[in-house]
Parts: structure tokens; C-alpha cells; sequence
């Protein structure tokens, strides 16, 4: 289905060329790929709040700060600048069904995920592509099980999520260089765990009756990265930013709810071939330890997404 | 069982044998106090050595127990003192009921004394002497700011004063008396929590032991600054955020290392405190997510010092300590208005009583119209006209060709004889000039409508009245334009003679013989019109010649004996309406002297008048409806055609088959009682709504009604060629479309019998045929009514029903 309201710019978008002067004649100047300061199983801090849209019924806003280079010496141009992630999430509802739609015994559940057209250094289209609606579908599942759904008959909710900024699929440099990578969408990942977390806040702030709030972590399985490890060995990282890594094997979301101990949604991307297994796991297991690792990310926001219901809470009662 | 059986079979002795209270104490006190002094003498003297150190109370008091058994109490003494004497003495001190009642009261009271003192200090601490005087809120708020009320003038709530729980008059202990439900609930809790004390050390798997153990490993890993690496953690297996989770093969994963998450910077921190944990991985927000949620949730709301005081609470001391006392200023302004427009009516209405007064007013409106059904004063109405001696009325028609004169002869003829009056004559002459047409003016004497007078002609029939000695004349100034003969059929019908005016003018005259001249003569022919009188008009501008009369006179005299009018009811008049000559005065002019006949109103004076269908049932055509006044909603005009009417009479409208009732009625704007055959009335009529009544119904008395009818036969005069085609009725006012279905025949003129062949297919102009004519709707049409068939705008016939 193609756009025919708007006239589009050319598919590709564009980001501001870079001469090839810059690239080639210092190496030292060149832009180098950024790295994964943290440690492995430390979490980018995140910024979580909500009542950002007064008009729905419930809203949350989600930042992932970007990854900074600190000793970075390449130009500090605008389009060379790694972005984090910005989410902002709405509720609508719950609210009557329109008429036309036949009964149902509990609520019913709308997911709709759409990255801004300038979300992605790669331009986005303004009709949701497929990606965009696996993101929607995979977001449904996770909240689908969370929301106590037979309080609400004939009635409907719906989760809008907005992607202002979006996580990279990989960093510029290889797009630039013309490198042959692995060419999944390891972005996706970060964005949908960033999805359940934010969604799970706005639900929260709907005032929607759930069995518990769900968090959404990620993790990777990624191949020799910077700080002192050997770089062959592949190896377990929490919250990865594609950026960062050159090579990801694997990649695992999940969608955890920590007073239950449940997991409403799991996905995992990659293959772990019997030569990728990281240094201390035992052979066999490694995706089920790539999934403990997941929801050790989601135990972390889901620390973060309590905290900032308690802000809710503590404005709210503070209002009342 | 149900619960009211339960307390139904209750049994209230057995109940109370329980009760151990107040009643069995009630002994005599001076009896049991002899009764107590010998029985501790007794006890005394039978106690053995051993038991010797019993006090006296201790006897006394077992004796009271034992109701002064002395054997009984000796024993219970002896077995009590022998192996602890304390335990007896606390079994004595227990088991003093009456005591312990009154005790356990007292405490009860004590400590209600107490909670009052404590709040009565409390209470006079916090208002040490206000009570003395009266508070002023006034004084309290003074020069407190708008909304920001500080902390030490806010209110200090304290917590009323509740009685202890459990019931009045409990046990002596002080414990408040249990329930035995309550004791079986408090005896399983102790029993619970021992067990679950015993049990702790060992149980591991129990929850709360493995919350700790959860609560402590997160705040360990995220906060506690280990250098969190994979071999680290491996020596730390079972810290596990999730203790809940099943999964299969627990101990493989048990040796699984952990990555236990740990947030960004917040490993360099010290160990904190539990609360804040979950702030820990946080991030400040960036520039973008500050400008959605601003800074002011940053920056609270403050220094009340910067804010402003309220006005006028500066001033406070000069407002009155009671705002409300005296009138407010509205309640000032309405007495003034009252007292200075009103006189002293009294205090204005509020608005309610207006209200209320609306409603009555318009229900008063409302009211069903019962007043107007007059009476009637059953007057024998032909013996009244009989005796009225009335003069003689009579309607004529005015016809001819268009822009013969008919209107400025009939304004001329008005004017003349002093109806219009000459102030009004100049008025119209001086407008007449304005728009060009000035020898209109007479004419607008009886062209009312704006649009007659713009383009000069008649459209719809105008009457006006005049009176001679002798008689009182209405007149129906028809139109003489083609367009407009319905109008003029609807004046014709009401004639009683015609006057036909024709134009002198070389030329003019002959193309209104070709044109409404003969048309007009043979419509009111045709309408039962008898007697005509020709006004041969402008004979001033042909300079009065003689010749030119004696040749229309010719002329129209043949072909008006062709139409059937007899030679002896024709006569010819020379006038000129414009000058005025030979209407009402004789010509002055010399060229004119050659005429010596009467003028035209002397010649309408000599009209006799038509005989009036007076015995016939009511007819009654509508001419007009109109709201004559606020006294009769509605009302109607038109000329009776046949009977009698009088106020009060009931009619029948057709063809809508309404019934109404007379009001009243006028003649000349004059109320009268009844009214006869050819007279022109208005009726307000009352008992029916306007919807039913249409211009053309006929009204007709309900003993003797007009039938509506759709199809009739009728003898008519053929104008142009007859077929059985589409065409229009017309009954005087009344017109309504129609077909003609069939030609049953030919007649002949004179004798009325059938000529030629049965069912023609066509009849030729000037014959006449017996016709069957179907209408589209039921109209009201009687035998001996005449109708003038048209079709496409030309009258093809016209005659007679049958």
C-alpha cells in the first residue's frame, strides 16, 4: 500500500553526506564506532515519566540517554551523533465500543506502534510499515496478559506509541563503509522492551486495572567488544545498543511481570551456533540463559518504571 | 434453623441461671456480717495447728465462698495454706467478685476522669483565653495571604477521645472480656506464630525467609559496589532475583552465572538505604523530555512573602461586623424603583409571579372559543324583509375590451356622485402624474393593488358601492384583460346586469369586438346576465360624432342579438369617462348635443330589479376569508346567491363537510340580523378552522345541503370547437380542472331536441351539445348552476348543468 495523500521525499531519506576527505585522511580524526562503556550487566539509565498528554487518559514518556564517546576526537557533527531512544506512549480509554462492533466480554486491546518519520537515521514512511506492525503485535502480547481484561466488557483500549527517536539497527560508520553485518534489526529489540515499559507506565496511569506493571529488558549475546575482555569470546551484555557492537549474535526481549514471576512476551533473534557460546555458559543452555539475562534487564526497569508510579501516585495524592 | 426461631425458643430462665451477677448478693448485710463473725470463730477453733498463720480474712473469705460450710472451709484452708500460702492469697484476692465488678468499674471510670482532664488542658492550651471573648475570624485572617494560609495558623486536629474497646464492666484484670469466638481466634493466632517461631530456623523454603533473602541480594547488586564480573558472581549462585520461578532443571541453572543488574553510576555509591534503590536508575531528564514537562515541577511554588495580602483585609476594622444586616444594595435600588414607578402598587412581581401571570394570561387566550355562537332570534327573515322597505340593490358588471375605460368610467361615475371625495381624486391625480399616467387617476379609485396601478389594468374584480334615490348599486369592476377572465367570470356571476364599455377609438373599438368585447357579452350571457347597457366611452376623442356611435351601436346591437340578449334590453349610452360627460350630468359639449338620452346612472336606475331566489335553500359562494378583527378570527365575504341566513344559523361548508356557525353578519359594514338573497355579506363564522374553508366553497344550510359531485352533464354553448379534451371549470368563484368525457349530442337551439347523429366526436362553434364533464375533485355544484368551460386560456363554452 503506497502513500498516496502525501508527496513523500525520495524512500531512502538522507542524512547529511559526509566527504570522504574526512573519513580517509587522519585515521586518527576518523570517526570511530562508539563503545559500550558500562559493564555488561549495567543498564543505561532511563527517564521515565508520565502525564505527558493531559488529553488521553493515560500517558508516559520514555528516555534511553545516548551513548556518549567521551574521548571521542571525530568532528562533532550533527549527523555523526548516536541517538538514544524517546518514546512517548498514550492511552486512550477504556471506552465504549463503537456500536458496530459485536459484544465482547472483556476489553479489547489495541496496539499501534509507529516510529516519527524522523525517528531512524534511515527515514521512515508515514504509514507503518511491517516492522512497526510486528512491534504493535509483539506489544499486544506482552500487554494482553497484564490487563485484567473482564472488568471492562464491551469496551475497548488503545496504546498509541510514537518512536521520536529510534534505536539504530547499527552504527552509520558501517552503512557508510559499505561493511557487510549482520543486517537484522537489532534496534527493534531496545524499542520494543522500551515499548512494554512505557506502555506499562501509561496503562498504570489510565488507571487500568492489571495483575501487575510489566518491564520490558533485553538482552544480547554480542561478539568481543572493547574494554579488556578478549575480543573473540562472545559474551552476554544487558540493554545493548546496537552502536556499539559490531557483531550481535543474538538478542532476547522478554516481557516480565516481577511479582508473578511471569513472562508475558519472549522473543529472541539470532543464532547461537555451537562456536558463539559465551565463556561460562553450559553448552545448550545458552538461550535460556540469554532470556535470565532479559529479564534480569526488565527486573532493573522495572525498578525504575515503580519509581516513577510513585512520583505519579505521590503528585496525584499530593493533588487530590 | 432460622435465627428467629433461635430466639424464639429460647429459654430465658435457663439463659439467665448463667448470670452470676448483682442479684444473689443482695443478702442482708448485718445478717451475713453475724453470720461471717461466727462462722470465722468455728473455723478458727476446728483449723489444726499448722494452718494457723490463716489471717482472719483468709477464714472469711473461704467461708464466704463456701456459704458458711465450716467443714468445707476448713479443708479448702488447710489444703490451700499447707503447701504455698501466696497462691491462696491469690486465689483469694481473684475470686472476690462483687469486688472485682467495682474495681474493674472504677478503673473504668478513672480513666475516663483522666482522658477528660487531659483534654481539657489540651483544649486549654490551645485556646488559653479566646473563649473568654468572642473570635473574630476577621482579626484571625487579617493580613493573611490569598490561598497561602501558613502552617501556624492552620488548624490542629486531635483525635477524639474513644472509649476503650471491649465491653463496659469487663473482668478485673483490666483485660477487656472476650468472646468465646474470640478466645478460640486468639488461641489459634498464639498457637500459629509459636509454631511458625519454632518452625523459622529451619524452614527454609518458607516465604517470608526467602524474601529476606530476595530483598537483601537486590539491594546487594545494585547498589552494594561489587565488581560485578562473571567469576565474581559465579561464587554467589543462588542470589536470584526471582524466587518464585519454576523452571526444570534447577540445579543445572543454579551454577549458571549471574549478571545481576547493576545501574550505571550507581555502583560507586555507598550501600544506601532501601528507599533509595529505586531512584537509582533514574536519568535526568534530557533537554528535549524538559521541554515537555518544564522546569516548574522542579521549582515549587513559594515564598508566600511575595505574595499579596488581600486589599481590603488591611481595612478590615471598618467593615461591618454584620455584612448581611441591613438591605443589600440591589434590594435598595428595587424599593426605590418600586416606590418611584409603580405609585405604590405594591412590590414589584418577582419574577415567578410573572411567570405565573404569563401562564394565565395565555391560558385565558387559549380558552375554547364558546362565547361567539350567538343566539339566534329565530326571525321569520323573509316577513322581515318584507317589512324592511329596503331600496332596491343591485350588482352590475363592468366589461369590455382591456384599456376600454371601464375603471376611470366607474371613478368617474364614483366620483361624481360624491363617493370619493375630491381630496382623494387630486392625491391619486398627483401620484398618477409621478409615475407618468395621468389619465389613470379616476381609475385608481377602484385599482387598489399596487401592481394594478404600476402597469395600468385591472387584475382582479374591485367592488365598490353608490346609492341613487332609488336604488343601492354595488359595482364589479371586471378586468378587462384576457388573462384575468376567471376573475371576471367569478364578478360576472354575482351580476345582476352588465354595463359594457366599449372604446370609441378608431381602431380600438374594432379590435375589442374581435377581443374580450364579444367574449365578455357572451361570458355574461352565458352567466344568465339579461339586461346590458353599452357605454360607448372616448367619444371625446372622436369629437363626439354621431356617425361613429350610430355605427358601434350597429355593429354590437347585431352581434349582441346573436348572443341571445332581446333588442329591448339593450341600450346605448355616449360617454366619456375621462371628462365625465353623460354619466351623471349631460354633456355640455355642443358637437355632443345631438344626444338626448338618459345619462348612464339615470339609465341604471331604470335597471328593475332582479328577482331574488329568496325561498331557496342557502347558497352562499365564498369571495374572500380574512381575520376580520380580534373579535372574529374568521371571516368571509361574498354575495348570497339564493335563501336566507341570520345570525346564529349553523352551515355546512362544502365541499369539506364542515359545520360552522353565523357570529354575525354586516352589510356595508353595518351588523345586522339576517340577510336575503343578493345581498353582499360579510360572515364571522365561528366552530370551524380556516383550513377548512377555501375561496369557492360553497355555504349551505345542513337540512338542505349542496352536493358535492364528480361528475356531471350539463347543456352548454360551444365558443370554439368541443372535444373531449382537458379544461377548466368555472363556477363563479370556483374553478376547478376537469375532462370532458363524453359529447352525448347535439341540440338544437330553440327547441332543445337532439340534431344529428348521437355521441359527435366534435361540436362546432355556436351549437350546443349535451356534455359529460368529470372533475379531478368533488366539487359542490347544483342543477340550474351555470359553468364556463376554458381551455387553454379561452373560453370554449359555456351553460347550463343538468
Amino acid at each position: 500500500m503506497s502513500d498516496r495523500r502525501r508527496i513523500n521525499g525520495p524512500s531512502g531519506g538522507t542524512s547529511a553526506p559526509i566527504y570522504s576527505k574526512y573519513l580517509a585522511k587522519d585515521a586518527k580524526k576518523s570517526p570511530e564506532r562508539p563503545t559500550r562503556t558500562r559493564e555488561p550487566n549495567v543498564l543505561r539509565k532511563m527517564f521515565l515519566k508520565t502525564g505527558v498528554t493531559p488529553s488521553a487518559s493515560g500517558s508516559a514518556y520514555l528516555e534511553l540517554e545516548a551513548s556518549k564517546n567521551p574521548n571521542s576526537t571525530a568532528p562533532g557533527l550533527a549527523s555523526l551523533s548516536t541517538s538514544g531512544l524517546k518514546l512517548t506512549c498514550t492511552v486512550h480509554g477504556p471506552r465504549p465500543l463503537p456500536k458496530s462492533a459485536p459484544f465482547s466480554p472483556h476489553i479489547i486491546l489495541t496496539t499501534h506502534v509507529k516510529y516519527a518519520p524522523f525517528a531512524t537515521r534511515k527515514r521512515r514512511g508515514y504509514l507503518r510499515d511491517s516492522t512497526e506492525r510486528d512491534l504493535g503485535v509483539h506489544l499486544e502480547t506482552a500487554l494482553r496478559g497484564v490487563i485484567i481484561g473482564d472488568r471492562w466488557p464491551k469496551s475497548g483500549v488503545e496504546v498509541i506509541i510514537t518512536i521520536l527517536e529510534g534505536e539504530e539497527d547499527q552504527w552509520w560508520g558501517d552503512d557508510i563503509g559499505g561493511a557487510v553485518t549482520s543486517a537484522a534489526e537489532w534496534g527493534m529489540m531496545s524499542v520494543l522492551s522500551g515499548c512494554i515499559t512505557v506502555a506499562s507506565a501509561a496503562i498504570a496511569d489510565a488507571g487500568i486495572d492489571c495483575v501487575d506493571v510489566v518491564a520490558g529488558g533485553v538482552a544480547a549475546a554480542v561478539k568481543g567488544t572493547g574494554t579488556g575482555g578478549d575480543t573473540s569470546a562472545p559474551m552476554v551484555v544487558l540493554d545493548p545498543v546496537p552502536s556499539e557492537h559490531k557483531d550481535i549474535i543474538a538478542a532476547c526481549i522478554v516481557g516480565y511481570l516481577p511479582g508473578r514471576d511471569e513472562i508475558t512476551d519472549l522473543w529472541v533473534k539470532g543464532e547461537i551456533g555451537k562456536d558463539n557460546l559465551t565463556r561460562n555458559s553450559v553448552p545448550g543452555s545458552s538461550y535460556e540463559e540469554l532470556a535470565d539475562n532479559a529479564v534480569q534487564a526488565a527486573l532493573g526497569a522495572h525498578r525504575v518504571l515503580i519509581a516513577a508510579l510513585k512520583e505519579t501516585t505521590e503528585v496525584k495524592m499530593g493533588r487530590l | 434453623m432460622s435465627r428467629h426461631k433461635i430466639v424464639k425458643n429460647l429459654d430465658l430462665d435457663d439463659e439467665l441461671d448463667d448470670f452470676d451477677g448483682g442479684e444473689d448478693y443482695g443478702y442482708d448485710e448485718e445478717e451475713g456480717e453475724e453470720k461471717m463473725r461466727q462462722g470465722t470463730i468455728k473455723v478458727r477453733e476446728a483449723l489444726p495447728p499448722t494452718a494457723a498463720h490463716v489471717t482472719d480474712k483468709q477464714v472469711q473469705e473461704a467461708l464466704w465462698h463456701y456459704y458458711y460450710d465450716v467443714e468445707k472451709s476448713v479443708k479448702y484452708l488447710v489444703a490451700a495454706s499447707v503447701p504455698t500460702t501466696p497462691k491462696v492469697l491469690k486465689k483469694g484476692a481473684a475470686g472476690k467478685k462483687p469486688e472485682g465488678g467495682f474495681i474493674s468499674f472504677g478503673v473504668c471510670w478513672s480513666f475516663g476522669q483522666s482522658a477528660c482532664n487531659k483534654a481539657s488542658t489540651l483544649a486549654g492550651a490551645l485556646y488559653p483565653d479566646t473563649c473568654l471573648k468572642p473570635f473574630s475570624f476577621a482579626e484571625f485572617f487579617k493580613d493573611t495571604p490569598w490561598l497561602q494560609v501558613p502552617t501556624d495558623r492552620q488548624t490542629v486536629f486531635i483525635d477524639p477521645i474513644y472509649p476503650r474497646l471491649g465491653l463496659l464492666g469487663g473482668s478485673s484484670d483490666g483485660v477487656p472480656k472476650m468472646s468465646k469466638l474470640q478466645a478460640l481466634a486468639a488461641a489459634r493466632k498464639k498457637k500459629a506464630q509459636e509454631q511458625r517461631a519454632n518452625s523459622n530456623p529451619t524452614g527454609e523454603m518458607s516465604r517470608a525467609g526467602l524474601d529476606k533473602i530476595d530483598h537483601s541480594d537486590l539491594g546487594d547488586a545494585g547498589v552494594g559496589g561489587m565488581a560485578p564480573s562473571g567469576s565474581a558472581l559465579l561464587q554467589k549462585p543462588s542470589a536470584r532475583g526471582f524466587p518464585l520461578r519454576k523452571r526444570k532443571g534447577l540445579d543445572e541453572h543454579e551454577s549458571l552465572p549471574k549478571a545481576p543488574v547493576a545501574i550505571d553510576d550507581a555502583g560507586l555509591n555507598p550501600p544506601a538505604s532501601p528507599e533509595d534503590i529505586p531512584s537509582a536508575g533514574q536519568a535526568e531528564p534530557s533537554d528535549f523530555a524538559n521541554t515537555m514537562f518544564g522546569s516548574h515541577s522542579q521549582t515549587p511554588r513559594q515564598s508566600p512573602d511575595n505574595l499579596f495580602t488581600m486589599p481590603f483585609a488591611a481595612d478590615i476594622a471598618s467593615i461591618a461586623a454584620n455584612p448581611f444586616a441591613g438591605p443589600s444594595p440591589d434590594d435598595i435600588v428595587i424599593a426605590a424603583q418600586s416606590k418611584a414607578g409603580k405609585g405604590g402598587k405594591g412590590a414589584p412581581k418577582s419574577n415567578g409571579e410573572k411567570k405565573a401571570a404569563q401562564i394565565a394570561a395565555g391560558v385565558e387566550a387559549m380558552r375554547i372559543d364558546d362565547t361567539p355562537r350567538a343566539k339566534s332570534k329565530h326571525l321569520d327573515v323573509l316577513a322581515e324583509f318584507g317589512k324592511a322597505e329596503a331600496k332596491n340593490a343591485a350588482n352590475f358588471v363592468v366589461i369590455g375590451h382591456v384599456d376600454a375605460g371601464k375603471s376611470t368610467l366607474m371613478g368617474r361615475l364614483l366620483y361624481d356622485l360624491n363617493v370619493v371625495d375630491k381630496r382623494t381624486i387630486d392625491r391619486y391625480r398627483k401620484e398618477a402624474e409621478k409615475m407618468g399616467k395621468s389619465s389613470f387617476a379616476l381609475a385608481w379609485v377602484l385599482d387598489q393593488g399596487s401592481e394594478e396601478r404600476a402597469r395600468g389594468v385591472t387584475i382582479d374584480i374591485a367592488t365598490n358601492t353608490f346609492e341613487t334615490d332609488k336604488t343601492s348599486f354595488t359595482i364589479l369592476d371586471a378586468p378587462g384583460h384576457r388573462d384575468f377572465i376567471p376573475n371576471m367570470i367569478a364578478g360576472a356571476s354575482q351580476a345582476d346586469f352588465a354595463v359594457l364599455v366599449i372604446d370609441a377609438n378608431t381602431g380600438s373599438f374594432e379590435s375589442g369586438l374581435k377581443g374580450q368585447t364579444k367574449e365578455h357579452a357572451l361570458l355574461v350571457r352565458s352567466m344568465g346576465v339579461q339586461r346590458i347597457i353599452i357605454v360607448v366611452n372616448k367619444l371625446d376623442t372622436v369629437g363626439w360624432a354621431e356617425d361613429r356611435f350610430t355605427e358601434i351601436s350597429t355593429q354590437v346591437s347585431a352581434f349582441l342579438i346573436a348572443a341571445g340578449f332581446l333588442s329591448k334590453n339593450i341600450t346605448f349610452i355616449p360617454c366619456s369617462g375621462l371628462h365625465g360627460d353623460n354619466i351623471t350630468r349631460r354633456s355640455t359639449e355642443p358637437a355632443a348635443s345631438w344626444y338626448q338620452g338618459p345619462t348612464l346612472v339615470e339609465e341604471l336606475d331604470n335597471s328593475e330589479p332582479a328577482g331574488r331566489a329568496l325561498s331557496k335553500p342557502l347558497r352562499l359562494t365564498i369571495g374572500d376569508i380574512f381575520r376580520g378583527g380580534v373579535q372574529n378570527p374568521l371571516s368571509i365575504s361574498s354575495r348570497i346567491e339564493s335563501g336566507s341566513l341570520q345570525v346564529g344559523d349553523a352551515l355546512l361548508v362544502q365541499p369539506s363537510s364542515q359545520k360552522c356557525f353565523v357570529k354575525a353578519l354586516e352589510i356595508d359594514n353595518e351588523p345586522v340580523d339576517w340577510a336575503v338573497a343578493g345581498q353582499n355579506v360579510t360572515l364571522h363564522l365561528s366552530g370551524i378552522e380556516e383550513q377548512y374553508l377555501k375561496i369557492g366553497d360553497v355555504l349551505c344550510t345542513p337540512s338542505n345541503p349542496i352536493q358535492n359531485v364528480k361528475q356531471f352533464t350539463a347543456k352548454v354553448l360551444a365558443f370554439e370547437f368541443l372535444t373531449p379534451s382537458q379544461i377548466d371549470i368555472h363556477r363563479g368563484r370556483l374553478h376547478t380542472p376537469g375532462r370532458i368525457v363524453e359529447i352525448v349530442a347535439v341540440l338544437d337551439k330553440h327547441t332543445g331536441a337532439v340534431v344529428g347523429k348521437k355521441k359527435p366526436r366534435v361540436v362546432k362553434p355556436g351549437l350546443i351539445a349535451r356534455i359529460v364533464v368529470e372533475l379531478e375533485a368533488p366539487v359542490p355544484l347544483e342543477a340550474p348552476g351555470r359553468v364556463v368551460l376554458r381551455g387553454n386560456g379561452e373560453t370554449v363554452a359555456a351553460g347550463l348543468l343538468e
